[in-house]
């Protein structure tokens, strides 16, 4: 840590790491009533339905949380100056985690949009959107005193810029469903194919640069070329939501050709991190934070890169729309892109804000192998069930609860395997809020 | 490569797809009208959509497949299981799925709302959508449905069970409700008479019998139905 204000950045990872653990709690409840039956009485007060929103939203809240504070510890370091308030950073982490509480209570009270991914109702969306101005205005203001502008500030402040205006169109109350749904994917696929890819990036290389001591010029330009992909491929991708929801027929060949080269840089991201690894000119201090960065980049191909192209051709997603596919996708992009790193951004920041150089591992290891194996796993069982629902109700045209009784062991088997991601990802909490300096190398 | 190149790779990147991404959007707009029938989107459609959302339906069902995929997807639930069959699950999803293994939450939705769906998922059942779900196109009659066709011919019976309210309760081949036993292969056991003796009076055949007793059906509707039954074997 060189700058006081970077100190922030520990209290935005403290509070995302115990909803990570809530969230997956929720997610081996939705495992159990895929599985087994849940009486009628339960699922008539506390449903599938709220469980889910919790999931979901809670998976958002903290990934939002460790990119602020994960912005909160780099700008200081490109920039070389303090930020811009750091009242106005606390205020901001306070009335994130006031909303994001206050979303789950009203959930379990039947309080929602009712729109999935987009549940919070439209009050607390002001507050979010007040909370995302004051960020914005905060970090933009702490980049444009210093006025040392780099590539790094420029995709991070653009990548967040875009994410906060793509919320908005969530915002309204659509008549039309088939509007409401092409202005849902402007959230939720340019988020997480668009502004969420810009501001990784950015995040990715900087961490790459600091511990692989690689220089910035190469770095960045490979940064550009990165993110000029991402948007090239992402913008127009979205399109592979349109098939099916009532949008004009091109969309078939918009949405099929530029989805279809999205894996380019994601694969050109993870050619490069190997290559500045090879090349690198500082020595491993923390293994694990190395770990974590590769596997990320690997990760980051597979669940996004690989699992998202198998299902992204209208010929295959017409079978595979809106089954199990989509959610082992889901998950393991997810995961591979965006838990991996904000984890490694928890495990680079956070020693350092404790004045630690070199941590002990000997935890934080297990932690990952055990979820990305775990992960890896579910992914896989989720994807079975999948293509049995795609044959089975798609093809042969049973009923979806025939189909699902096909499915019932795969679903029991994530169930199983998600109780190992949990001890995983508990280690990983402990570890990390407990990070301890590593004992002398003999 | 100079960095210089890789900021221009950057820029033209980015706005060539973002110029495709939003001609094609403008041009959406344009077309949705047609495609989504909006001269039908009434005041009664709109409501209906608000009562969808107000009891987050959409977080177990997928509607256009998107949404949770716990449920049935609800895109073409209206030509499934029409209007009553929509009314009867929401109404009474703990009497509807007695039997399933997985439940639908009781949700006290009011009749008015209820009536609001039913005109939603009517109107949502005709959007154009290239013909997805397949196991709902028209084009490729799920088993069920072949099953029936393949009857129509030769009993007008079919055309009874499916819309007279048999299949809220009763399936075929997987489609079709789970409150009572599937019928797949009901002739087997049972014949006509038998079969239209249970009908109108099930607790006579068997105490123990959880159906209601059909009386709407006219005697003709009850003949052509059980005659339908038997045959399948
Ligand atoms: C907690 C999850 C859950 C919620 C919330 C929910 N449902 Fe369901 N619903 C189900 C399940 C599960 C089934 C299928 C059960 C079976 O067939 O065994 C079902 C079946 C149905 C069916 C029959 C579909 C078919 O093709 O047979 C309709 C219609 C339906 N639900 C409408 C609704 C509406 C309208 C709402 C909102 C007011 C709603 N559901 C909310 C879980 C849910
Ligand atoms: C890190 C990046 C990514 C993440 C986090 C991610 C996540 C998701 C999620 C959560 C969904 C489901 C949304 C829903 O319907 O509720 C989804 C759908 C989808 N994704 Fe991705 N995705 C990523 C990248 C990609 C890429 C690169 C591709 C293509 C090459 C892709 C292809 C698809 C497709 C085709 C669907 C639609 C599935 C369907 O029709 O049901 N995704 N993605
Ligand atoms: C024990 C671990 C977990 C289990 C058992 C689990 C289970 C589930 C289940 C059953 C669903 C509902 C799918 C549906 O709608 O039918 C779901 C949704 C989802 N989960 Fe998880 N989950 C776990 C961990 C995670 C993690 C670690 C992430 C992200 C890093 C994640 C991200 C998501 C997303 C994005 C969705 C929405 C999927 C979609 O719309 O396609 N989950 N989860
Ligand atoms: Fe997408």
């Amino acid at each position: 840590m060189e700058y006081r204000s970077q100190k922030i950045a520990y209290w935005y990872f403290a509070a995302a790491l115990p909803l990570f653990a809530l969230q997956i709690l929720l997610g081996l409840y939705l495992a159990f009533s895929y599985t087994w039956t849940v009486p009628q009485s339960i699922v008539d007060a506390f449903s599938f339905a709220t469980a889910r929103a919790m999931h979901t939203n809670l998976l958002v809240l903290w990934m939002l949380l460790g990119f602020m504070g994960g912005t909160y510890y780099i700008v200081p370091e490109e920039t070389k100056s303090e930020i811009y308030s750091e009242k106005l950073a606390w205020f901001q982490l306070i009335a994130l985690l006031a909303t994001g509480v206050a979303a789950l209570v009203g959930f379990f009270f039947g309080w929602t949009q009712g729109r999935p991914l987009l549940e919070i109702p439209s009050p607390l969306d002001f507050v979010v959107v007040v909370g995302a101005l004051i960020f914005l205005f905060n970090v933009a203001m702490t980049m444009i005193k210093a006025n040392r502008w780099t590539a790094i500030q420029g995709t991070l402040l653009g990548g967040l810029v875009f994410l906060a205006l793509l919320y908005l169109f969530g915002m309204p109350f659509y008549k039309n469903l088939v509007i409401d749904w092409y202005y849902w994917w402007w959230v939720i696929h340019l988020w997480v194919e668009g502004a969420w890819e810009l501001v990784t990036a950015a995040i990715f290389a900087f961490i790459l640069m600091k511990i692989t001591g690689v220089e910035r010029q190469v770095v960045e330009k490979w940064l550009y070329v990165e993110i000029g992909l991402f948007l090239f491929t992402g913008i127009a991708g979205t399109g592979h939501h349109y098939y099916w929801i009532g949008a004009p027929r091109y969309w078939l060949w918009i949405g099929g050709i530029f989805s279809a080269l999205e894996p380019l840089p994601i694969l050109l991201m993870l050619l490069d991190t190997m290559n500045h690894v090879k090349e690198r000119k500082a020595k491993i201090l923390n293994p694990l934070t190395w770990t974590y960065a590769v596997g990320c980049a690997i990760y980051h191909m597979i669940g996004a890169g690989v699992f998202g192209f198998l299902h992204t051709l209208p010929q295959i997603n017409y079978y595979t729309h809106g089954s199990q596919v989509t959610v082992s996708h889901g998950h393991l992009a997810f995961f591979g892109a965006y838990a991996l790193l904000n984890l490694m951004t928890f495990y680079y920041a956070m020693p350092k804000l404790k004045g630690i150089e070199v941590y002990d591992d000997s935890r934080g290891k297990y932690g990952f192998w055990v979820m990305s194996i775990a992960m890896m796993l579910m992914g896989l069982f989720f994807g079975v069930a999948g293509v049995l629902q795609s044959y089975v109700e798609r093809a042969m045209g049973m009923g979806f609860m025939t189909a699902q009784s096909y499915m019932r062991l795969w679903m029991g088997a994530v169930f199983f395997v998600g109780l190992a991601f949990l001890g995983g990802l508990l280690t990983t909490v402990t570890d990390l809020l407990t990070i301890r300096p590593a004992k002398a190398r003999v | 490569m100079t960095k210089k190149i890789a900021f221009w790779i950057f820029l033209l990147g980015t706005i060539s797809s973002s110029v495709v991404f939003l001609a094609a959007t403008w041009d959406t707009q344009r077309q949705v009208a047609v495609l989504s029938n909006a001269d039908k989107l009434s005041d009664r459609v709109v409501a209906g959509k608000r009562a969808f959302q107000k009891y987050n339906c959409n977080d177990c069902h997928t509607i256009l497949g998107f949404g949770a995929y716990y449920a049935p997807d609800l895109t073409r639930v209206f030509q499934r299981i029409g209007e009553e069959g929509i009314r009867f699950r929401i109404k009474d999803p703990e009497k509807a799925f007695a039997n399933s293994w997985r439940k639908m939450p009781d949700l006290r939705v009011t009749d008015a709302e209820t009536a609001d769906m039913i005109e939603f998922f009517r109107w949502v059942t005709e959007i154009n959508n290239n013909d997805w779900p397949p196991q709902d196109s028209r084009k490729r009659l799920s088993r069920g449905e072949q099953a029936m066709v393949a009857s129509v011919g030769v009993t007008p019976g079919a055309a009874v069970f499916q819309s007279k309210g048999c299949m809220n309760c009763h399936s075929l081949h997987g489609t079709g409700g789970t409150f009572g036993p599937a019928l797949d292969t009901v002739g087997r056991r049972l014949s006509v008479e038998r079969i239209e003796h249970y009908v109108r009076d099930p607790k006579g055949v068997d105490p123990g019998a959880m159906m209601p007793p059909q009386k709407e059906l006219t005697d003709r509707e009850l003949e052509e139905v059980a005659k339908f039954l038997s045959s399948l074997k």
